[in-house]
């Protein structure tokens, strides 16, 4: 085997070598100096702040300067569980925390920050804690925030809302499921689903579960816990669920629309549909697909309505708590890698450039800021709903191992679609 | 070599790039494909000999007669559909009139599309409230125009497209096939008083019979391969209703990483395509074709 | 052929329709705006036409996705040719029975999908330290390209007449003189049909680019299509826009050069 590899190898290699030569021009740069690299993701508003405070820190004149290197977001992680074990490891990466960096951490990849924010309390305060505590494995630090926060928000059309008598957002489950009702009879879609896309579907799942189980459940389950999956109120959140679609508060041919092909986007802008609950960029994405709609004030937005009689707290979240910043085990620039994050992620450069270009950052101390820069009120009402979160639940499909998250999307689409039971569910996820 | 100024005849040193290229980036992994689906591995670090377990865990994969079964369905439904749809109309198109040609360089548009621009226009047209399945629909008995996200109908939307992709290929190989056909015979049939339909089950389809082989083969090889419009149109949703092999294959190995269940899927699609590969060698004669040229 | 064909015709008819609708559709609605798109319906003509989802495809980077596409494809088609072609002249002419088991195992993988081996390619091209270039799209298309590439030229080889070779021979030429002045120019026809088949392949390949390569700097058309519609502020005219974008450089070609494409795609198995 070893034989034929390296035959292969001499041979692929001159077969590559040519052609390289022909495409040296588009390869990518592999710019070995006295530098680390960061990787972050690919982000035409965001890259421009980033490259800004490295410029500041590589001024400073310090022993190891630092290099930018965007990558595009769908394969990133891909290209990192390739390069994060190799002698090509970037020295601080990019990441979402929870289960996706649990991956790098159990295998040794990653260097434990602990340490390092125990001895500048004043960086590691600067962090709103419910995100801070996205980058936390085992009760240790690994990652620290980098990017705005995400949380996951029910939005709305006010004409359509009004239109069918629903005053206000539903606060109470009850509310929610009258303004269902009242809607339908508007001859209206209460609520848009992208059911095409599985993970639009799985934000029901994460917000009810943690409503009537409160964010032990969960936890217990991306833990690995034998038969957290069999806890009652993953059931409860299910039939609730079930009860939804049954109810038609998606309508019938949800399982047709897509997210990434602006169905959902566009039922909600063009009053076709009363609610939709989605990440806090749809904010942004509105703004550019349909601008007078979010610009004449149509476009509404409330968190998460209580469910009565529930364990979870009305305030807590559930979504993306960030990006983090991770730095690699590998590194050979391990304590310049730690400083370089702690000189840029909060840096004012850096926040206010985060700011402007309509993101809240995880930073306290940003209300007066941010009541001042653009789209205030939305990004106001963002800030002090992740602030006032005693939890923020990571994005379910970011949190568990792939291979987990992948049946779990599949038998979840199953349940809207009413293919399987609430309680088939259970029994598959528990296997 | 020594021989070869005298013979005159190339020497295997003119095959050997292509041969051990081919080697090293196709058959070297098909190979590695089989080892793989031994070890254990997420894509990070080096793989890992864990031996059957791959192969344990398929066997008692509930997704694996599912998708198995649906690769099969979505070969034999697109491949009875398209030949039934192909043969008149390369026939029809196979005539020389003005009319016939400009109507035929429209048929041929969608073979220039790749997949992912056929998958992004289909499923725009599949959307159920601004598209044109809301509009079909209730013409089709379905009124909503849930058609991908309905579990029983996804896989039909997906053989729909499929269809359209792959019937003008299919179209042009009986075209070509219909033009070979020596004139004489009709005139001979007409002759005989031979009606158009006698003229076509008797002389066209047993003429095109070369054509339906090698058209229905490679029908059946290429399901094989859908996977591109698949995932781009439903992602094997809704649930696992429209996850077919090849896609249970990728999502597996590149969505949940376990490379090494991945690899056995895969091996299980390289054995299919190996059985479909002598298949095709056998009823279309290409090495035949070698020799008897030869004896000429 | 010759007569009215009723059947056929009603065929053709109700396909036409099939083909017509959609294309129709993608090339309406790349012209309207999103709120005409989703207020007026899918099909409405676009009253008032626009451009600037063309404009807003171009600043999205399809430039560059293009550029790209351009270069995968022509590497893969120069190293597909280059490559077959000496192996064709070598399958035909050659006695070695080694040519010939060699042969062999290349027509059976002329079934076998590149996704079976997708997992392999990409652990070897990873080793190989390749991942994300372009060159890790263009190294397996062309292995994946050479069998069928290898036929085509071969069954042209075929018809050049065996007393050529033999007169050529007699003049004292060995292969390689065989090769330049009688092979090459004899199987220019066989090289375009196998040229257009390999970039016709290579130019809408997409399991390659989407597990070999991630950023945007090497992306693919075929990639970058399916990525402008995750985009935020991407809409379905626009989408639609990027599909005519993409579809026009073989459109044109497709009008110049009718013939040669169509019988470039039926290659090898017309006969």
């Amino acid at each position: 085997m070893t034989r034929t590899r390296s035959t292969l190898r001499t041979a692929v290699a001159v077969a590559a070598s040519a052609l390289a030569l022909a495409l040296a021009a588009c390869g990518s740069p592999a710019d070995a100096g006295p530098s680390m690299q960061v990787w972050v993701l690919q982000d035409k508003a965001l890259n421009p702040v980033q490259q800004k405070v490295t410029d500041t820190y590589n001024a400073g004149k310090p022993s190891v300067r630092a290099a930018v290197q965007p990558f595009a977001n769908d394969p990133y992680k891909q290209k990192l569980q390739t390069a994060i074990g190799s002698p090509n490891a970037p020295d601080v990466f990019l990441n979402w925390g929870g289960g996706n960096l649990n991956t790098y951490v159990k295998a040794g990849n990653v260097t434990d920050l602990t340490a390092a924010l125990d001895a500048n309390p004043a960086f590691k305060n600067s962090f709103l804690p419910s995100v801070l505590d996205g980058g936390k494995i085992n009760g240790r630090y690994y990652g620290v925030p980098m990017a705005g926060v995400q949380p996951v928000i029910l939005f709305f059309n006010k004409d359509v809302l009004a239109k069918a008598g629903v005053t206000a957002p539903p606060a109470t489950w009850a509310a929610m499921l009258a303004a269902i009702d009242r809607l339908k009879a508007a001859g209206v879609i209460p609520i848009a689903l992208a059911g095409s896309q599985a993970w639009t579907e799985l934000m029901w799942l994460e917000y009810l579960l943690e409503r009537v189980g409160g964010p032990q459940v969960f936890a217990d389950i991306e833990a690995g816990k034998p038969g957290a999956w069999s806890h009652p109120a993953v059931l409860t959140a299910l039939t609730m669920i079930r009860d939804l679609v049954d109810r038609g508060a998606f309508g019938t041919s949800f399982g047709s629309v897509g997210q990434d092909s602006g169905g959902a986007d566009a039922l909600l802008a063009k009053g076709k549909a009363g609610m939709l609950l989605m990440g806090s960029w749809e904010y942004a994405g509105q703004l550019s697909t349909a601008p007078e709609f979010v610009q004449n004030g149509r476009l509404g937005w409330a968190p998460f309505p209580a469910v009565e009689g529930g364990k979870g707290d009305a305030k807590a979240v559930v979504g993306n708590p960030s990006n983090f910043f991770s730095v690699s085990a590998k590194s050979a620039h391990g304590p310049h890698a730690i400083s370089y994050i702690e000189k840029t992620v909060t840096s004012p450069d850096y926040v206010s450039g985060l700011i402007k270009i309509g993101q809240v950052p995880a930073v306290a101390g940003l209300s007066a800021q941010l009541a001042s820069g653009p789209n205030a009120s939305y990004t106001t009402f963002v800030y002090d709903m992740v602030k006032d979160a005693p939890s923020f639940t990571q994005s379910w499909d970011q949190a568990l191992d792939p291979a987990t998250a992948q049946k779990m999307l599949t038998n979840l689409q199953q349940v809207f679609n009413k293919q399987i039971s609430p309680q088939q569910f259970v029994t598959a996820m528990g296997t | 070599m020594a021989r070869e100024p005298r013979s005159g005849r190339p020497g295997l040193v003119w095959a050997v790039p292509a041969l051990v290229y081919f080697a090293a980036l196709a058959l070297f992994p098909m190979i590695l494909v089989v080892g793989l689906s031994f070890c254990s591995w997420n894509g990070l670090g080096d793989p890992q000999w864990i031996g059957l377990g791959n192969w344990r865990k398929l066997a008692s994969d509930p997704q694996l007669g599912s998708s198995l079964w649906l690769s099969l369905e979505t070969g034999v439904v697109t491949w009875l559909v398209q030949t039934a749809i192909c043969l008149p109309l390369g026939v029809w198109s196979a005539g020389r009139q003005r009319s016939r040609a400009v109507v035929s360089t429209m048929f041929f548009v969608p073979l220039l599309m790749s997949s992912a621009a056929i998958a992004l226009v289909f499923s725009a047209l599949l959307d159920p409230n601004f598209g044109l399945a809301g509009l079909l629909g209730p013409w089709l008995g379905v009124d909503d125009g849930n058609f991908i996200g309905s579990p029983g109908l996804a896989i039909w939307a997906v053989m729909f497209v499929i269809t359209w992709q792959f019937v003008p290929f299919h179209t042009l190989l009986y075209q070509a096939a219909t033009r070979q056909i020596p004139v004489v015979l009709y005139e001979a049939a007409t002759l005989d008083g031979a009606g158009r339909w006698r003229q076509f089950f008797s002389i066209t389809v047993p003429q095109l019979r070369n054509s339906i082989v090698t058209s229905s083969v490679l029908m059946l090889v290429g399901s094989l391969t859908y996977f591109d419009i698949v995932l781009l149109l439903t992602s094997g949703g809704p649930g696992t209703a429209t996850r077919t092999l090849p896609l249970h294959m990728y999502l597996t190995g590149f969505s949940s990483f376990d490379m090494g269940l991945g690899s056995a899927l895969a091996t299980l699609l390289l054995i299919a395509g190996t059985a479909l590969s002598l298949l095709v060698v056998r009823v279309t004669g290409f090495r035949r074709m070698a020799s008897v040229r030869e004896g000429l | 052929m010759r007569r009215l064909n009723l059947p056929g015709g009603t065929a053709a008819a109700l396909w036409l329709v099939v083909v017509a609708v959609p294309l129709y559709y993608v090339i309406g609605s790349s012209l309207r705006t999103q709120a005409d798109y989703l207020d007026a319906g899918p099909l409405a003509p676009p009253s008032d036409p626009v451009l600037s989802n063309y404009g807003t495809v171009f600043a999205s980077g399809f430039g560059h996705y293009l550029l790209n596409n351009v270069l995968v494809t022509v590497a893969v088609v120069a190293m597909t040719l280059g490559l077959a072609m000496p192996a064709a002249y070598a399958i035909v002419r050659s006695r070695s029975r080694l040519v010939s088991a060699g042969f062999s195992v290349m027509l059976m993988g002329l079934a076998i999908p590149a996704q079976a081996a997708i997992i392999p390619v990409y652990l070897i091209i990873t080793r190989l330290h390749l991942y994300d270039t372009l060159a890790a799209i263009v190294l397996p298309s062309v292995a994946f390209g050479l069998p069928m590439a290898i036929l085509v030229l071969s069954s042209t080889l075929r018809d050049i007449p065996a007393e050529l070779y033999e007169a050529m021979t007699v003049d004292g030429a060995g292969p390689p003189r065989v090769f330049t002045s009688l092979v090459l120019p004899l199987t220019r026809p066989g090289l375009i049909t196998a040229g257009i088949y390999t970039a016709l392949g290579a130019w809408n390949g997409f399991l390659f680019p989407l597990v070999l390569t991630q950023s945007d700097s090497q992306r693919t058309l075929t990639l970058g299509l399916w990525n402008f519609q995750g985009q935020h502020g991407i809409d379905v005219p626009a989408t639609m826009a990027a599909v005519v974008l993409s579809l026009l450089p073989l459109l044109g070609a497709y009008l110049a050069g009718r013939r040669h494409l169509l019988s470039g795609l039926t290659a090898g198995f017309g006969k």
